[in-house]
């Protein structure tokens, strides 16, 4: 299904319908200092997902089998309350299954990293709007431009591009070498990949929108995913460069499918708020001011 | 406490278990959704079949629109979640050109939870209702208990005389069964579920989030934008039932109970303590089926009861 277009060209993201599924887990595996690898057999979900969209992520596993009667307070599921939305990193859809790639920053990751294959996760998903079809325009130079947890997103989206046609260069970012959560992924996804570090301790010495400066020619495509402040000057490098730029925005959220308006993300032309995401995460650069407000 | 009228199935001769009527709001059952925790129902409408609810409360509803707050609007706690929104929503004429049509459609009776910044607004607001087609509005819910806008919230419902002279103002302005939602953030919440009895409200429904904060130890800054926010989720259930338990015991008008309601024996607990309906929230964040869930957990549980009638379980945990 096709979202629909907002000013500014026709909207290529892509929404689709949102179930639930108790996702199993077949590997975890941790990737680096603060990071885990986690794949998932979801064979209801990976069908249905595109590249850019997420999923809400119960972190404890569903426990089966535990005596009790039908509708008693479930004190255990109550904690923590709320599912983590976590992007798609790899997909399969063939093959029914996905991956994620998520650094553990807080409670809930942290149990979320002691799953262990065998167990089961109470998926929803996938949620919101994807990356743009990349098909139709194959000789056009698309950028993938991912900066951290940025980067996980970007690995399904390089093997969608290539499936369409294009030949997607990654640039990707991180503070050193043991941040680059996901690269690997992204290179065998078909991506060449020019890392960028802060202390220099793997790739290039600087900040990934210094590379893209040098890179970025007018009528580029970029797709970028990473922290507000890379995002901002993504958003400004594309505008004076009069490239075509979609963000992956990620906010705070609770519902993750609408309704609780928590994951608001301000409208470029003051008008309000949008929804992180049902109206994203992928926005196109212009609609939306991506600096979080004050942090 | 009013003895409701028959239950729509009566007149078909079915023996509904779980049907209700609240202040004059006929609904197949008692579990509704609560205001900002399911939009306008089209999000919802996506999983399951909204007529399973007993009744849908809309999305905090302006006279014109409002914006809402900066984020970030969300915040997790132990159990619960801390929330300022600041009742974004685009307007009453939004919701009767856009929304209600729709909604209509999808069999649940429709309740409007209404805000204002000032009397005339609220009144304003009930007013416009007045312009839906016939039977559209199920009622309206008087918000004057939300914790995150300076106008229009707490300042209505943390004081006795403003929480009564809206009410009364909201009832001269609209025919529809009228239904005001308290704060928990009183000292006495039975002295006002009184207050806007007396000022003609049909029913009351509580509770609206428990004023909260969290810090952001890091940045050592708060973590919500509007630096407060209100608490809700099973953290605040306890508190809920109990204020539930106060009003179903001090007033005749119908209770809705709402707080923290994850499953049917939660469900239950409010019925046991006088509720004539709840309302499911931010579970539904959780769970986006959980109303439906709630429903049919309350429904066995009824039956093991033995009871033939939600009805019978109103209060009925009351010495
Ligand atoms: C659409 C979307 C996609 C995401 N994809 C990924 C991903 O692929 N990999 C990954 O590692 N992370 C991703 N995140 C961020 C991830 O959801 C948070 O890091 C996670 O929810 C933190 O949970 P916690 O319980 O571990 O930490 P908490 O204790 O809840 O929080 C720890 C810190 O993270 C911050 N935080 C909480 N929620 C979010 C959030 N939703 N976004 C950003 N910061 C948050 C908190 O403010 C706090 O500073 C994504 C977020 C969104 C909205
Ligand atoms: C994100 C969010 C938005 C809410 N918006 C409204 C609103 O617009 N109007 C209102 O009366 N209550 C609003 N509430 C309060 C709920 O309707 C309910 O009273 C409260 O959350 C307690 O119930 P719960 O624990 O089941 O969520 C909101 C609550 C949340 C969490």
């Amino acid at each position: 299904m096709e979202a629909p277009g907002p000013a500014g060209g026709p909207d290529r993201r892509r929404r689709s319908p949102w179930v639930r599924e108790e996702a199993l887990v077949l590997a975890q595996d941790q990737g680096g200092p603060d990071w885990f690898r986690l794949l998932l057999r979801a064979p209801r979900i990976a069908p249905l997902a595109w590249p850019g969209q997420f999923l809400q992520v119960a972190v404890r596993p569903v426990a089966t089998g535990l005596p009790g009667p039908a509708g008693a307070p479930d004190l255990a599921g109550s904690d923590p309350l709320l599912p983590r939305p976590l992007s798609i990193c790899t997909l399969d859809p063939e093959g029914g299954s996905l991956s994620v790639v998520y650094r553990v920053a807080g409670r809930g990751t942290a149990l979320l990293a002691s799953a262990r294959p065998g167990e089961r996760l109470a998926l929803l998903g996938p949620l919101g709007l994807s990356f743009p079809d990349p098909g139709g325009a194959a000789s056009r130079p698309l950028h993938l431009v991912g900066g951290g947890l940025g980067i996980p997103p970007l690995a399904c989206a390089a093997a969608w591009a290539r499936a369409g046609g294009r030949r997607p260069q990654a640039l990707l970012g991180a503070r050193g070498a043991a941040g680059l959560a996901g690269a690997a992924e992204v290179a065998a996804c078909g991506a060449p990949v020019q890392a960028v570090t802060e202390d220099g301790s793997a790739g290039v010495r600087g900040l990934v929108t210094d590379v893209l400066r040098e890179r970025l020619a007018p009528g580029d495509e970029v797709w970028s995913c990473g922290p507000p402040a890379m995002l901002a000057a993504v958003q400004r490098l594309c505008a004076a460069q009069g490239a075509e730029a979609w963000l992956c925005v990620e906010r705070a959220m609770a519902c993750g499918f609408g309704v609780c308006l928590g994951c608001a993300v301000a409208r470029s032309d003051g008008g309000g708020f949008l929804r992180a995401c049902v109206d994203g995460p992928v926005f196109r650069a212009g609609d939306v001011d991506v600096a979080e407000p004050r942090r | 406490m009013r003895i409701m009228d028959g239950p729509p199935g009566a007149r078909t001769g079915a023996a509904p278990l779980l049907a209700v009527d609240v202040a004059g709001i006929r609904c197949a059952n008692p579990v509704w959704a609560a205001s900002g925790c399911a939009g306008y129902g089209r999000e919802l409408a996506a999983a399951w079949p909204l007529s399973a609810l007993g009744a849908l409360c809309v999305k905090g509803t302006s006279l014109e629109p409002w914006r809402g707050n900066p984020g970030p609007r969300v915040a997790e706690t132990a159990c619960g979640m801390l929330n300022a929104i600041g009742l974004q929503n685009p307007g009453v004429d939004h919701l009767l050109t856009r929304d209600l049509p729709w909604l209509v459609r999808q069999g649940t009776a429709v309740v409007v939870n209404i805000v204002g910044r000032t009397i005339e607004e609220y009144a304003a607001v009930a007013r416009r209702l007045g312009d839906a087609p016939a039977g559209a509005v199920a009622g309206v819910e008087l918000n004057i208990s939300c914790p995150n806008v300076r106008e229009g919230g707490l300042q209505f419902g943390a004081d006795l005389g403003a929480a009564a002279e809206v009410t009364a103002a909201v009832r001269e302005a609209t025919s529809l069964p009228l239904l005001v939602k308290l704060s928990p953030n009183v000292t006495d919440v039975a002295a006002f579920a009184a207050a806007v009895e007396r000022a003609g409200a049909d029913g009351v429904s509580l509770i609206n989030t428990l004023l909260g904060m969290r810090i952001d130890v890091a940045a050592r800054r708060p973590i919500l934008a509007n630096l407060t926010g209100g608490l809700s989720g099973p953290a605040c259930k306890p508190v809920a039932l109990r204020m539930v338990w106060e009003v179903a015991g001090s007033v005749s008008i119908p209770v809705v109970g709402i707080g923290g309601i994850a499953t049917g024996l939660d469900a239950a607990e409010f019925l046991l303590a006088g509720a004539s309906a709840v309302q499911v929230g931010t579970a539904i964040f959780r769970d986006p089926w959980a109303p439906v869930r709630v429903r049919d957990e309350l429904e066995a549980w009824l039956r093991a009861q033995g009871m033939a009638s939600a009805r019978e379980a109103v209060g009925a945990g009351r010495p």
